[in-house]
């Protein structure tokens, strides 16, 4: 079910570039197919790309950038502002790469310091029981969904470990970046796949994360 | 001059340790570091002087304050770097004044502490003042959760200010806007260098000595100055409806940082009692060590000896008047 919905995502998502791509034509016409009403709309370039950064693209705000951060915290650590959907990863002298992340619709119920305790490239990916219960469809993967483009972890994940467990809370790619900047969808930080493939480049295995949760009633993961 | 005590120090250790060897203890003597940035820094310091100058060995026990002064009650801990006066208050009735277990010295350095935010959302949104935190329109500001409320630090678990903190959003009346925070002091910080880079405004309990008003340009929330008949303050200790109880709604009183000791050091080490008697630190000082060994992640050991190489004459003086 999720591997249908992702792959009409991404198929939504072509038909809209391959739309975009025609605009220079179909600015003639003013007319353009939307993929989502399966109709021929009336073209308007600001809807065209108001709707883009609604369902094909990140949102401006949302784009890696190199940003100013003074920090006592060493080069390398990540922080993690999940009310206001950023990731920022420590450079020497002040400075920090910004990523706009996506937060599971629940949520992180917490803040505090973690590490990255495993990475994988391609992950695959199991459905939890209560998500069986909650999409029967899933059981289908009740044994794991090999990595690929249709995995919801993405290109990369990092596991967040607190101590030596795994927290279950995870960092990774989404094949959907229209969802950068939203609560949705179950669990984790979601980014792009090209940034969380950066991030995944940079961070090593043991790389501190500090996750901000600022009106969270503020316990640490078991 | 230095060199000659270091000597002659050294060798009463040794003989002192030959004759009262003591089992249970790792070193001779035994530094509680509570869990801020400057009691790490003065710490370290204190450490090293003890090791170059009076040449005992040293073990550093981290622990929160109030833990530290139990065990400096039961004689496992043997100095104190940093009590805050006014909020340890109840904790020196109890082992300075009732048990007469710790010994406080009388020279304190002067600190301060109240509510900051950054001098962006004090010039951008007004943002000045104490009862700023009442309005919804602050609330708005510092919602980024968008549960209608705003979110500020009042400090870790296990400070007294924190508890303090409590009683002073209850006594204002902004604890019905804002949700009061309670974490560990580096996710907080990691929360004011974030609000910082994106140009947002923060709220957050902030005192000085400290390296975050070197890395941020913070300005203190206005306030009533300090008065003592509208600041009554009950501990969780004292009572157990210590909330309702009590009342704080001026600025905090000006703030002292006193070194204390396990009392029985006056008889066993009195070069030591001499020396922490006599260290006259400046806040600023202090800061600029924090800074130094939080920021810049100088080797605290390193540190703090190149403090005293080019800080001589004074540490001498420390150890001598």
């Amino acid at each position: 079910m999720i591997a249908r919905r992702l792959l009409l995502a991404a198929i939504g998502i072509l038909f809209f570039t391959a739309g975009l791509a025609a605009t220079a034509d179909a600015q003639q016409s003013s007319r353009v197919y939307d993929p989502s009403s399966k109709q021929w709309i009336v073209f308007d370039p600001d809807k065209v790309e108001r709707d883009a950064t609604a369902r094909g693209g990140t949102p401006e705000r949302f784009k890696r950038k190199l940003v100013p951060f003074r920090t006592s915290e060493p080069p390398g650590t990540i922080i993690i502002d999940t009310d206001r959907k950023y990731l920022f990863y420590v450079l020497p002298n002040f400075q920090a790469i910004r990523y706009g992340v996506g937060v599971g619709k629940e949520g992180f119920g917490w803040s505090g310091e973690v590490h990255v305790g495993r990475k994988a490239e391609w992950p695959s990916w199991t459905p939890t029981p209560d998500m069986i219960e909650r999409d029967p469809d899933l059981r289908e993967y009740i044994n794991g969904m090999p990595g690929g483009v249709e995995n919801p972890l993405g290109a990369r994940a990092l596991y967040l470990y607190k101590g030596n467990r795994d927290s279950l809370y995870r960092i990774h790619g989404t094949n959907e970046p229209w969802s950068i900047g939203l609560n949705v969808s179950s669990g984790c930080i979601r980014m792009n796949n090209e940034d969380v493939e950066d991030l995944y480049s940079r961070a090593p295995v043991g790389t501190k994360v500090i996750v901000l949760k600022q009106g969270a009633a503020l316990f640490q993961p078991s | 001059m230095r060199a000659f005590r270091c000597t002659v120090a050294a060798s009463v250790a040794v003989t002192a340790s030959l004759l009262l060897a003591a089992p249970t203890r790792a070193a001779d003597v035994v530094i509680g570091v509570a869990n801020w940035p400057s009691a790490t820094a003065t710490a370290h310091l204190i450490k090293s002087i003890i090791e170059t100058d009076l040449g005992q060995t040293v073990e550093l026990s981290e622990g929160t304050l109030p833990d530290l002064f139990a065990a400096a009650d039961r004689g496992e801990v043997d100095v104190l770097p940093e009590v805050w006066l006014p909020n340890y208050r109840s904790a020196v009735r109890t082992y300075v004044d009732k048990n007469k277990t710790v010994t406080l010295v009388p020279r304190g350095v002067p600190a301060r502490q109240g509510l900051c935010t950054t001098r962006q959302a004090a010039d951008e949104y007004g943002l000045t003042s104490i009862d700023d935190l009442k309005s919804p329109e602050t609330a708005k500001l510092l919602d980024t959760d968008e549960d209608g409320m705003g979110e500020m630090w009042i400090g870790a678990e296990g400070w007294n200010s924190t508890n303090i903190e409590r009683i002073r959003a209850k006594s204002y009346g902004y604890d019905q806007t804002m949700t009061l925070i309670q974490s560990d002091e580096p996710v907080a910080m990691a929360g004011l260098d974030v609000a910082a880079s994106l140009g947002e405004p923060y709220v957050l309990y902030c005192y000085e000595p400290h390296h975050m008003f070197a890395l941020h340009d913070l300005v203190m929330l206005e306030e009533p100055p300090y008065n003592p008949t509208k600041w009554v303050v009950r501990t969780p200790e004292d009572d157990p409806d210590w909330l309702n109880q009590s009342e704080a709604s001026t600025a905090w009183a000006v703030s002292f940082i006193h070194p204390a000791y396990r009392a029985g050091l006056e008889n066993d080490q009195p070069d030591l009692v001499r020396l922490l008697s006599n260290m006259d630190l400046e806040a600023d000082t202090i800061s600029e060590m924090t800074y130094a060994l939080i920021v810049e992640r100088k080797d605290p050991e390193r540190f703090a000896s190149e403090w005293i190489e080019g800080n001589a004459d004074r540490v001498d003086r420390w150890l001598s008047e």
